[in-house]
């Protein structure tokens, strides 16, 4: 377990060594990255069977006061810097440190496993690109940052590793830089992601300066134990939550995730489910203890969710880009993480944010399987494929796995995750969210479903005559999150005499058994069943026919279509509001600071210099001239002087 | 004996020639001309000043002499630069007029 450190030492040391020596490697050093991946994936296997067995007797490991679970703390110092101050009375101690609890050893197991699946897909699938090494440079160096970014246990290892994150989406959404659209794309989810990281860090500093170290388990000590204000806490929870909104692509933030689908699909299919958009939760559940001390906090936190997963739905629900329908899922059900943990489901969170990592990373590379089938590159427009089912019958299988299991069906993944959430929210939070998370459900089925079924069954579309199966190691690595994606719900459930059941091994506060609402749990069957069917009879058989409705709901359907107006609101400030300011700014910058400030004295000294320089003749007599009258006054001086 | 005052009128008017000279003259060559008649009134200056006060005060004897001598070495040296330079300046720019020679400014 002290070797976890290794997990994301492989893949980092494979970023560089791929860079230089791509070259002479072979496939470009691809298999580089995959080793040091899959070195990554051992490590976390080992480590996570080292954690099982420790128990707090173990010198690093202890039962946490505030989360009540078993944590493992290694940590080494890194440098002193500072000297004592009146408001910090020590110097900073920086240390690097791994904090090793459940939370950490599932996100690990979510990370290396999906990106494995990724990497070993993109082979076939990046096949023939002429920055093939650079593609697995950046993603090895992706999946390291975020790596780091779950074994972080001081707040500053965490923003160096949230921000090489966000370098790494930059670099990889924007991959085919050569067309303007991933270019676009990476800018907006560099800088959109960027508004969030300012409250991020001034977030940490908030917290460090209260707190007086980067440590995260002495901020939670400080937080669980009233040695903070309230109004502190709430103050640096909402600012972790705006990084987290940010990365998370909460409303309003999350404009920059359905632009970064313009990536390569193994990129998206990696930042929609392992890396990237789970930053933002996996924060708001580290830091949890400053959360849970502010109630107001978590309102916002559930408020934002409930926001970003309704609209979200909606928007997917009448995009006809595949790759958009899938982008505007995710998040959605970031949204549903969001309002989890808002309602207190920590648990639940997190298992849906495992359930929901595994079905989307199979959605999308189904998605990019589809791409290759078509032979298309960018968007699949879901009206001119159909009845790809086949052409391509085990990518529609895993599809729709995939799509089954996030609309909620019965005994896969998702349903249980989704459950909990449910729990969660009508438990802890007012009767209109439940109301509404419920809504909320029903469109993540019916979108889900509506994609699926109009992508791989019904009639056949014009684009889909000359599809054709993808390679086996594309479906392979299918094949095996499709089984991910049936059977990851089942560790919730107590199996007697192996496992007690996730909430047992990932809680905060207190273990959790299963639970499940009779209530509850009909009611949503009821809703995903009814939403399938719905779109079954809509889109396979064509019995019901929705054009009635779409046109009495045409004003409705104009402003979710163009998806809120949220991009055109940003475009609005931009142009009026920022551009305005700067402009201002600008001219003060010009006509103040440069013109007065600048070039006032610089004119001064200019103009008495050509003033003054007219003695200057360059004839060597001139120079003469004073040289003898100087020394002729000088005589006279003297001579007046001594008389 | 001559009085001293008449070696020093000579003195002073020696020099007074060769400054103006060196002032109004266009030719580096005159002007070079010009600097050797000064130092030489310097010299006559010295020397006469050297036979009268010889053993007087603080004066020891053939100080002014020597002065003179090591002023005559100077010059010749100086002279041999100074028409080095001027040799040069002429091969570059085809003048010793230093009226067309007022590079050494702004």
């Amino acid at each position: 377990m002290p070797l976890a450190f290794l997990i994301p030492v492989f893949s980092f040391a494979a970023c560089p060594l791929i860079i230089l020596f791509q070259r002479w490697l072979p496939l470009r050093g691809a298999p580089l990255a995959i080793l040091a991946i899959a070195g990554g994936f051992v490590v976390w296997i080992l480590a996570t069977v080292g954690f099982l067995a420790a128990s707090a007797d173990h010198p690093a490991c202890d039962v946490s006061p505030i989360t009540h679970a078993l944590t493992c703390h290694f940590t080494t110092t890194w440098f002193d810097a500072g000297v004592p101050s009146e408001i910090i009375t020590d110097s900073i101690h920086l240390n690097w440190g791994m904090l090793i609890d459940p939370l950490t050893i599932v996100l690990l197991g979510l990370i290396t496993f999906v990106a494995l699946g990724v990497q070993l897909y993109s082979l076939e699938y990046m096949k023939g690109d002429p920055r093939f090494g650079w593609y697995y440079a950046w993603q090895a160096l992706f999946v390291a940052a975020m790596l780091t970014l779950a074994l972080a246990d001081n707040f500053l290892l965490l923003y160096i590793a949230w921000e090489l994150v966000g370098l790494c989406s930059y670099l990889l959404i924007g991959f085919w830089f050569e067309n303007p659209g991933p270019r676009e794309a990476a800018k907006k989810a560099f800088v959109v992601t960027r508004i969030g990281d300012v409250g991020l860090l001034v977030g940490i500093l908030l917290l460090w300066v209260n707190v007086g170290s980067f440590s995260m388990t002495e901020a939670f000590a400080a937080a669980a134990s009233g040695q903070l204000s309230d109004g502190v806490i709430t103050a640096s929870a909402i600012l972790l939550l705006l990084g987290a909104m940010g990365k998370s692509a909460q409303f309003p933030f999350h404009v920059w995730l359905p632009d970064a689908m313009e990536g390569p699909t193994p990129v998206s299919a990696l930042i929609h489910a392992a890396t990237m958009v789970i930053a933002g939760v996996y924060l708001v559940a580290r830091a949890y203890p400053i959360f849970a001390a502010s109630p107001e906090a978590l309102m916002v936190v559930a408020s934002i969710g409930l926001v970003t997963a309704l609209g979200a739905a909606t928007i997917a629900l009448v995009s006809t880009d595949l790759k958009r329908i899938l982008a505007y899922s995710t998040v959605s059900h970031l949204g549903l993480m969001m309002l989890s943990l808002g309602a207190l489901g920590w648990t639940a969170a997190v298992f849906h944010l495992m359930a929901h990592g595994f079905a989307k990373a199979l959605l999308f590379l189904g998605a990019g399987s589809v791409m290759h089938g078509v032979g298309a590159h960018g968007d699949v427009d879901i009206r001119r494929v159909g009845g790809l089912r086949r052409a391509m019958p085990l990518t529609a299988a895993a599809f729709s796995i995939g799509a089954l299991s996030l609309g909620g069906i019965p005994i896969l993944s998702g349903f249980w995750s989704k459950d909990e959430i449910l729990l969660a929210v009508s438990h802890n939070l007012p009767v209109i969210f439940i109301v509404l998370t419920m809504l909320t459900v029903f469109l993540s089925a019916l979108y889900m479903a509506r994609a699926m079924f109009v992508v791989f069954f019904g009639t056949q579309g014009e684009d889909s005559h000359h599809a054709h199966e993808s390679p086996i190691l594309m479906t392979g690595v299918l094949s095996i999150l499709a089984v991910l994606a049936i059977g990851f719900g089942w560790i919730a459930f107590n199996w007697p005499g192996a496992f007690d059941g996730f909430g047992t091994f990932v809680f905060y506060d207190h273990a959790e058994g299963f639970h499940f609402n009779v209530v509850l749990g009909v009611l949503s069957i009821l809703l995903a069943v009814g939403a399938f069917a719905l779109a079954w009879l809509v889109y396979v058989r064509r019995t019901l026919s929705i054009q009635s409705w779409r046109a009495r709901f045409a004003p409705v359907l104009r402003v979710v279509e163009n998806r809120y107006y949220v991009d055109e609101t940003y475009q609005w400030v931009i142009d009026r509001v920022v551009l305005t300011v700067s402009a201002a700014l600008a001219f003060f910058d010009r006509a103040v600071v440069n013109d007065v400030g600048i070039n006032g004295p610089a004119d001064v000294v200019r103009k008495a210099g050509i003033a003054l320089r007219l003695h200057v003749t360059g004839h060597v007599y001139t120079y003469a001239l004073v040289v003898a009258l100087g020394v002729i006054a000088l005589a006279i001086f003297w001579w007046l002087r001594s008389v | 004996m001559v009085p001293l005052l008449y070696f020093q009128l000579l003195g002073a008017a020696l020099f007074g020639i060769g400054l103006y000279g060196a002032l109004a003259r266009r030719s580096a060559v005159l002007i070079i001309l010009s600097i050797e008649l000064m130092l030489n009134a310097v010299n006559i200056n010295l020397i006469a000043a050297a036979s009268y006060l010889n053993g007087i005060g603080r004066f020891a004897a053939f100080d002014g002499q020597i002065i003179a001598i090591f002023v005559i070495t100077v010059a010749a040296a100086e002279v041999g630069l100074a028409f080095a330079i001027i040799l040069r300046m002429y091969r570059n720019r085809g003048t010793i007029n230093v009226d067309e020679i007022n590079i050494l400014k702004w």
